[in-house]
C-alpha cells in the first residue's frame, strides 16, 4: 500500500517538475509528458480502487513521520479511493483536451506545472488520514491552482485570481486557527480517532474556523464570492479541476468535521443544512440570472455544493437512520463532478472556437453540431434531474431524506432539533423550486446554444459552416464521459449503488439496507414537480423577464441581476481593502511615531528650557558688558596680534615683497604676514587661555572635593 | 589544538583579520580585498564550526573583578546561534562580493563585516552576562559602519537613530546589571536562573521592575514596541547584504540577549503569571500586529521588509514571553527561521535593486519575467515567512501557537494564535504581490523588449541556498525541534 500511496501522492509533483523542464526545450514533448503523467495517475487510481475492493491492501496506515513537523499520514478506504479515481480521471480528461485547447497560449509550461503540482495535492487530501496532512497539501493545493485562474493575465482574471486567492488564504488561516484549537482540545487531529477524542469536549469553535476554511473552499455562502468570478475567466480545463474537484477537497472536509467529529449531532446537522439550503437556493438564482455561459455553470456549482451540503445536514439531524442522506450526499457528489468536468468542457469548446462566453455572442454556435449538443445535453439531463439519467438519483435520495424527517418530525414533534415539520416542508419545497431552477438554467443555455439562431446571420453562417471545432481526443474523451450519465441512471443498481456502498463507510453508515426503489411512483412525484416548476420559471424568467425585444424583431438576453447584490463588490472588497486597512494603519502610524514623537518633544522642550536659561544669562551677560565689563580699545595698539608679530610680519612682508621684486620676478605677493602671524598669536593665546582656565577649574573642583573630604571627615571624626 | 584555543581563535581571527583590512593600505587593491577576505570567511566558518564539533569547552579569559570575569562557555543555545551566524554571514559575505562592485569603499564594509563576525561569535560562546554585554556593546558600535556606509544624509540620520537607540537600551541592560549582580551568586548563565532566594526575598518588586528593564533593554534591539522605530530606519539605508545580517541576524541577539536573562538568569518560574509577563506578552502582540501592518501599507521594499522583521521578531519574543516549553521551542525554531528567510528577501532585494535600481514594489511589474531565479528564491522565502505549509514558518508557527493555547495566560491564549494568524495574512498581503505582478505582469506586458538580468553566480548561490534552506527545514523539521527540546527541557 505504501508505495502505491506515495506514488500516487508524489509522482504528480515530481512529473511536474519534469514536464516544466522539458517544456523549456520541447514544447511537444511537454505535453506527451504531461499526458502520460495524468495516464499513469489514472491507472494508479484505478490499481488503487481494485486493490481495495478485492481487499489487496496491506495496512491501512502509511505514515512518513517527522515530514513537515507532525509527520504525514495517509489512509485508504472505499470514499477516499473512489475520489482519487474521480480526481485522476478528471486530470485525466482536462489534460487531454488541454493540448487543444491551449493550442496557442503563452507561458503554458508554468500551467502545467502547477497543474501537475495541484494533482499530486488534490489526491493528497483525499487519501489523509489527519487533518494536519490534509492541511498541508490544502495549501500546496490553493496555491498552486490560483495559477489556473489567473493564466491567461487579463486584467479581470488577474482580480478574480486575487480574489481567489483572498478566499484561499483567508480560508486557510482560518482554518488552521480551527486546527490549533482542535488538537489543543482533543490531543490529536487524526481523522478516525477524532469521534473519540471530542466526545464531551466544546469543539464548536474549532470546527466553526475549519468550517470557514473548508466552506470556502467548496464555494459554500456567504464564502461563494471566488466561484462565479473565477471560473468565467480561468481557462475551461482549469474550470472543470476547480468546480468538479477543487470544490470536492472543500466538501471532503465539511465531511470530516460533520461524520468524524459532530457524528449524528443534530446541532451541527441544522446548522449545515441551513447554510447548504442558502446555497442551494442562492447559487440556483444566480445561475439563471446569469447571461454568461460559465458564469451560469460556475453559479450552478455553487448550487450544486447547496445540495450536497444539505445532504450533509441531514446526515446530522437523522442520526442512526441517515442512510439516504449518506448516499445522497455522496452520490451527488460523484455526479457533480462529472457533470461539471463535461459540461465546462462544452464551455471550452465554445470557448476555443469563438473566444466569447456572452450567451448573445455564442447564440447558435451549437446549430447543427449534433456530437456537441448531445454532449451537453447529456450533462444537462444529468444535472437537471431527468429521471434515467444520474442525476436523478442522488436529488432522489436528499429529497426523499428530507420527506423522510418530516415524517418523523410529524410523527414526534419534540425530536425537533431547531426545525420543525413545517419548516422542513419549506425546506422541501426549495430544495424542489432549486432542482426546478437547475433544469430551467441549463435549458436556458440549451436554448440558447443549440436552438436559437444569432441575431448577426451572416454570423450564423459562418457557426454553421465550422465543422472542426472538436479534436478527436477531446470528443472522445467527451463522448466517453457523457455516455456515463444515462448508463448511471439506468443501471443505477449495478454502477450507483455499488458506489455508494463503497463510500458509505466514511460517513459512518456500515450496514448497506434494502435496496430504494428509484422509479416508484413516490420518487418520480418529486422529481416530476421538480422538472415542471423548471419549466414554468423558464419560461416566466428565462423567457420573458431576460429577453428583452429589439426593433428589428430578434431578441437579446439581458443582466436583469442588480448589480449591488455583489457581496465580494460592495461588502468584502471594500471592508478588507479599504476600511480596515485605513482605521488599523491608523493606529498602527500612531503607535510606530509614538516613541519618536515622545523623543523629539524631549528634545524640542529641552532646546525651549536651555534656550530661555541662555536669554536669562545673555541678557545678564550683556547687562554686565554695558556697564562693568565696558570693552575699551587702548588707542595705538594694533588691531591684531601685538607689536612682536607686527614687527616680524612686517619683515617678512618687506623680504617677500624684495625677493618678488628681484629673484622670482613678476609675481605678487599671496599672504600678508603680518595677518598670518597675529591669527597664530591669538590662537596660542586662546589655548593657553583655555588651559588655564581648565586647570584653574580642575584645581577648583579638586579643592571642593577636597573640601568636602575634611568635612566629612570631620564631621565624622565629630560624630 | 585544543577545543578552548579553537574557540578563541574563531572569536579573534576575524577580529585581528578585519582590523588589518582596514589598516593595511595593501589592500585596497579589490582583487586582494576579496581574496583576503573570502578566504577569511571560510576560515572562520570552519574554526566555528571546529568550535562546536570538539565539544564543551570553557574558558576564563580575563577576571576583572569578582564577579566581572571575562568568560567563554557556549552550550546548545549557543551553537544555535553560531550556525546560523556562520551561514548567514558567509553567504551574504559572497553576495556582497559581487554587491559591493556598486557601493564605494569597500574596504572599509569588508573590515568592519570581518570584526562583527568575530563579536558574534563571541556572543554566541559568552558563558556570563557581563561577556555577554561587553560584546553586545562591540556588535552595536562595530555594526554602526554598515549602516552609516552610503554616508548619505539619510543614512547618516539611521545609523544615529541606531545607535542612540541602541545605546538608550543598552544602559537598561546595564542597570538591570547591576542590581541582578547584588541579588545573584554568579553572573555565569546557569539554567533556571541564579538568584539567591535568600537575598531576593522582600525584593521580588523591585526585581520584576529590574527584569522588565533589561526585557525591554534587549527588546530595542529585537524591535519590540515602544523602542522599534530605530529598525525601520536603519535597516533599509544599509547596503542589502548588510541589511540582510541586520535583519536575519543581529536583531536576533536581542531576542538572545531575551533568553538568556529570562531563562538562564532570573529563570522562568521567577516572572511566571506577574505582571512583567502580562506586560511583555501585550507589548509583543501590539508589535506583531503593528509591524505587519505598517509594512502591509509600505511601498519601498527595503523598508516593507525592515517592518516586516519588526513583526517577525516579536513572534519570537512572543513565544519566549509564555515561558511554555512548545511556545520557546517554537520561538527557537523561528529565530532560526527567520534568519535564513529574512536573509534571503533581503539578499533578493539587493539582487533588485543591484540590476534594475528598482526599490518601489510598483514597479516591479514583470520582474519575475527579468530575473526569475532570484524571484523563485524570494517567493519561497515569502511562502516560508507567511507559514504556508511545507516551508518552514509554518512549522515554528504551529509551536508557538499550540504553546500559546496550551500556557495559561488566561486572554493570550487565543489572543495570540488570532493575532499571528491575522499578522500572517498581512505577510502574505505584502509580500505575495511582488511574486504575482512578478511573475504575471499581465497579457498586455511587453515581451518583445524582455531582457534577462539575472545577477551572477555570487549572488545567486547565497540566494538559492537560503530559499532551499527556508523549504527543506520546513519539510525535515525534527531534528532541528528535537535538539531545540534538549534546550527547553533544561530551562522549563
Amino acid at each position: 500500500m505504501d508505495n502505491l500511496v506515495y506514488s500516487l501522492v508524489f509522482m504528480p509533483i515530481a512529473g511536474a517538475f519534469v514536464s516544466y523542464i522539458t517544456g523549456r526545450r520541447y514544447k511537444k514533448y511537454r505535453d506527451y509528458v504531461v499526458s502520460t503523467i495524468t495516464i499513469l495517475e489514472f491507472a494508479l487510481a484505478v490499481a488503487l480502487l481494485s486493490k481495495y475492493v478485492t481487499g489487496g491492501l496491506t495496512g491501512n496506515m502509511t505514515e512518513m513521520s517527522g515530514v513537515c513537523g507532525l509527520g504525514l499520514r495517509f489512509t485508504v478506504d472505499g470514499f477516499r479511493a473512489v475520489y482519487v479515481c474521480i480526481a485522476a480521471f478528471m486530470w485525466m480528461a482536462t489534460s487531454l483536451f488541454s493540448i487543444e485547447y491551449f493550442g496557442h497560449y503563452r507561458n503554458r509550461n508554468r500551467y502545467y506545472l502547477f497543474q501537475l503540482v495541484t494533482l499530486g495535492a488534490t489526491v493528497a487530501i483525499f487519501l489523509s488520514a489527519d487533518l494536519y496532512t490534509t492541511f498541508v497539501f490544502f495549501e500546496v493545493m490553493s496555491f498552486a491552482s490560483y495559477v489556473w485562474v489567473a493564466q491567461d493575465e487579463r486584467a479581470e482574471s488577474l482580480r478574480a485570481a486575487s480574489t481567489y486567492l483572498a478566499v484561499a488564504v483567508i480560508g486557510g488561516l482560518v482554518m488552521l486557527m480551527g486546527l490549533f484549537l482542535l488538537y489543543h482540545q482533543a490531543g490529536t487531529l487524526e481523522i478516525d480517532k477524532l469521534y473519540e477524542a471530542c466526545r464531551g469536549k466544546d469543539v464548536y469553535v474549532a470546527a466553526l474556523c475549519m468550517l470557514v476554511g473548508f466552506g470556502a473552499k467548496a464555494g459554500m455562502f456567504p464564502l461563494h464570492i471566488w466561484l462565479p468570478k473565477a471560473h468565467p475567466v480561468a481557462p475551461a480545463p482549469a474550470s472543470a479541476l476547480l468546480s468538479g474537484i477543487l470544490t470536492k477537497t472543500g466538501i471532503f472536509g465539511v465531511l470530516v468535521i460533520s461524520c468524524k467529529i459532530f457524528l449524528h449531532n443534530g446541532v451541527w446537522g441544522t446548522f449545515i443544512l441551513a447554510l447548504g439550503v442558502l446555497t442551494m437556493a442562492i447559487g440556483a438564482v444566480l445561475a439563471l440570472f446569469s447571461v454568461d455561459f460559465k458564469r451560469t455553470l460556475a453559479c450552478s456549482s455553487v448550487s450544486q455544493i447547496g445540495f450536497i451540503l444539505v445532504g450533509v445536514g441531514m446526515q446530522g439531524l437523522l442520526r442512526e437512520e441517515n442512510r439516504l442522506a449518506v448516499r445522497g450526499s455522496f452520490l451527488h457528489m460523484v455526479n457533480h463532478s462529472l457533470f461539471k468536468l463535461v459540461l465546462f468542457m462544452v464551455a471550452g469548446v465554445i470557448y476555443m472556437n469563438l473566444h466569447k462566453l456572452d450567451l448573445n455572442e455564442i447564440r447558435g454556435f451549437g446549430r447543427k453540431k449534433p456530437l456537441l449538443a448531445f454532449i451537453y445535453l447529456m450533462g444537462a439531463l444529468g444535472i437537471g434531474g431527468m429521471p434515467l439519467w444520474s442525476g436523478y438519483i442522488s436529488k432522489t435520495l436528499l429529497h426523499e431524506s428530507i420527506v423522510e424527517y418530516t415524517e418523523e418530525l410529524a410523527q414526534h414533534p419534540g425530536a425537533a432539533v431547531v426545525f420543525t415539520a413545517g419548516n422542513m416542508k419549506v425546506i422541501e419545497w426549495v430544495f424542489l423550486i432549486s432542482g426546478g431552477l437547475t433544469a430551467a438554467y441549463m435549458t436556458k443555455l440549451f436554448v440558447a446554444v443549440f436552438v436559437e439562431k444569432n441575431r448577426d446571420a451572416a454570423l450564423q453562417e459562418k457557426y454553421d459552416a465550422q465543422k472542426n471545432y472538436m479534436s478527436l481526443p477531446g470528443s472522445a474523451v467527451l463522448t466517453i464521459a457523457a455516455f456515463l450519465f444515462p448508463i448511471m441512471g439506468i443501471f443505477s443498481g449495478s454502477t450507483m449503488d455499488k458506489l455508494a456502498d463503497l463510500g458509505q463507510s466514511f460517513m459512518g453508515l456500515t450496514e448497506s439496507g434494502e435496496k430504494v426503489a428509484y422509479f416508484s411512483f413516490n420518487n418520480l412525484k418529486g422529481g416530476l414537480t421538480s422538472l415542471a416548476i423548471g419549466a414554468f420559471l423558464y419560461i416566466i424568467v428565462g423567457r420573458l423577464w431576460m429577453m428583452e425585444k429589439q426593433q428589428d424583431g430578434s431578441s437579446v438576453y439581458l443582466n436583469r441581476w442588480p448589480g449591488f447584490l455583489d457581496l465580494e463588490e460592495y461588502l468584502y472588497r471594500p471592508v478588507l481593502l479599504v476600511v480596515l486597512p485605513t482605521i488599523c494603519g491608523c493606529v498602527c502610524n500612531i503607535l510606530d511615531k509614538f516613541t519618536d514623537t515622545i523623543t523629539s518633544f524631549l528634545i524640542k522642550a529641552g532646546a525651549v528650557t536651555a534656550g530661555f536659561l541662555n536669554t536669562i544669562a545673555d541678557a545678564f551677560v550683556v547687562l554686565l558688558r554695558k556697564t562693568v565689563y565696558r570693552d575699551h580699545t587702548k588707542m595705538g595698539e594694533p588691531k591684531e596680534g601685538n607689536e612682536l608679530t607686527n614687527y616680524l610680519g612686517g619683515l617678512a612682508n618687506a623680504a617677500s615683497d624684495l625677493l618678488n621684486r628681484t629673484l622670482r620676478r613678476g609675481r605678487s605677493r599671496t599672504a600678508d604676514y603680518k595677518h598670518k602671524l597675529a591669527l597664530d598669536y591669538t590662537g596660542l593665546k586662546e589655548t593657553i587661555f583655555l588651559i588655564t582656565r581648565s586647570l584653574s577649574y580642575g584645581l577648583i573642583l579638586f579643592c571642593i572635593g577636597l573640601c568636602a573630604t575634611l568635612i566629612y571627615l570631620l564631621v565624622g571624626a565629630v560624630k | 589544538m585544543n577545543a578552548s584555543t579553537i574557540m578563541l581563535t574563531s572569536i579573534f581571527f576575524p577580529v585581528f583579520l578585519g582590523i588589518a583590512i582596514l589598516l593595511i593600505p595593501a589592500f585596497s587593491s579589490r582583487k586582494q580585498l576579496l581574496a583576503v577576505t573570502g578566504a577569511g570567511l571560510v576560515i572562520t566558518g570552519i574554526l566555528a564550526l571546529w568550535t562546536l564539533g570538539s565539544g564543551s569547552t570553557e574558558v576564563l579569559l580575563l577576571r576583572l573583578g569578582d564577579k566581572l570575569e571575562i568568560y567563554f562557555h557556549p552550550d546548545n543555545l549557543g551553537y544555535i546561534f553560531t550556525v546560523i551566524v556562520t551561514i548567514v554571514w558567509i553567504l551574504s559575505g559572497f553576495y556582497s562580493f559581487e554587491y559591493m562592485k556598486h557601493e564605494r569603499e569597500e574596504k572599509r564594509y569588508f573590515g568592519f563585516y570581518m570584526i562583527t563576525f568575530g563579536i558574534l561569535l563571541g556572543l554566541s560562546f559568552a558563558g556570563n552576562i557581563v561577556t555577554f554585554y561587553l560584546f553586545y556593546e562591540l556588535m552595536t558600535l562595530l555594526s554602526l559602519p554598515l549602516v552609516l556606509h552610503s554616508k548619505t544624509r539619510e543614512a547618516i540620520m539611521g545609523g544615529l537613530k541606531y545607535l542612540f537607540y541602541s545605546l538608550c537600551g543598552a544602559y537598561m541592560v546595564l542597570m538591570g546589571l547591576f542590581f541582578l549582580s547584588k541579588y545573584a551568586d554568579t553572573l555565569k548563565f546557569t539554567a533556571g536562573g541564579v538568584l539567591n532566594t535568600e537575598l531576593a526575598v522582600g525584593n521580588e518588586k523591585t526585581l520584576l521592575v529590574v527584569v522588565f528593564f533589561m526585557i525591554m533593554g534587549f527588546g530595542v534591539k529585537s524591535g519590540m514596541f515602544p523602542l522599534h522605530a530605530w529598525l525601520h530606519t536603519a535597516h533599509p539605508v544599509a547596503p542589502a547584504p548588510a541589511s540582510a545580517v541586520l535583519s536575519g541576524l543581529i536583531v536576533k541577539v536581542g531576542a538572545f540577549g531575551i533568553i538568556r536573562t529570562v531563562y538562564y538568569l532570573f529563570g522562568a518560574s521567577f516572572i511566571r503569571g506577574t505582571w512583567v509577563q502580562t506586560a511583555w506578552l501585550a507589548l509583543t502582540l501590539i508589535t506583531v500586529f503593528m509591524g505587519s501592518m505598517l509594512a502591509y501599507r509600505e511601498k519601498m521594499m527595503k523598508k516593507r521588509l525592515a517592518y516586516s522583521t519588526v513583526s517577525q521578531i516579536s513572534y519570537i519574543l512572543f513565544g519566549l514571553a509564555l515561558l511554555q516549553p512548545q511556545a520557546m521551542t517554537g520561538a527557537i525554531l523561528h529565530v532560526v527561521f527567520h534568519a535564513f528567510i529574512k536573509s534571503a528577501l533581503f539578499l533578493s532585494a539587493g539582487a533588485i535593486i543591484y540590476k534594475t535600481g528598482k526599490t518601489n514594489v510598483d514597479d516591479m511589474t514583470g520582474i519575475g519575467k527579468e530575473m526569475p531565479i532570484t524571484i523563485w528564491c524570494y517567493t519561497c522565502a515569502s511562502l516560508a515567512l507567511i507559514g504556508i505549509p511545507p516551508a518552514d514558518g509554518f512549522v515554528s508557527k504551529w509551536y508557538l501557537a499550540t504553546g500559546a493555547l496550551s500556557s495559561g495566560t488566561g486572554v493570550f491564549t487565543w489572543l495570540g494564535p488570532v493575532v499571528l494568524l491575522i499578522s500572517a495574512l498581512l505577510t502574505a498581503g505584502y509580500l505575495l504581490p511582488i511574486t504575482i505582478k512578478g511573475f504575471l505582469p499581465g497579457a498586455d506586458f511587453d515581451y518583445e523588449n524582455l531582457q534577462k538580468k539575472e545577477p551572477n553566480l555570487y549572488m545567486i548561490i547565497p540566494l538559492l541556498i537560503l530559499a532551499a534552506l527556508s523549504i527543506v527545514l520546513g519539510i525535515f523539521p525534527n531534528p532541528l525541534t528535537e535538539y531545540i527540546q534538549t534546550i527547553v527541557n533544561i530551562v522549563l
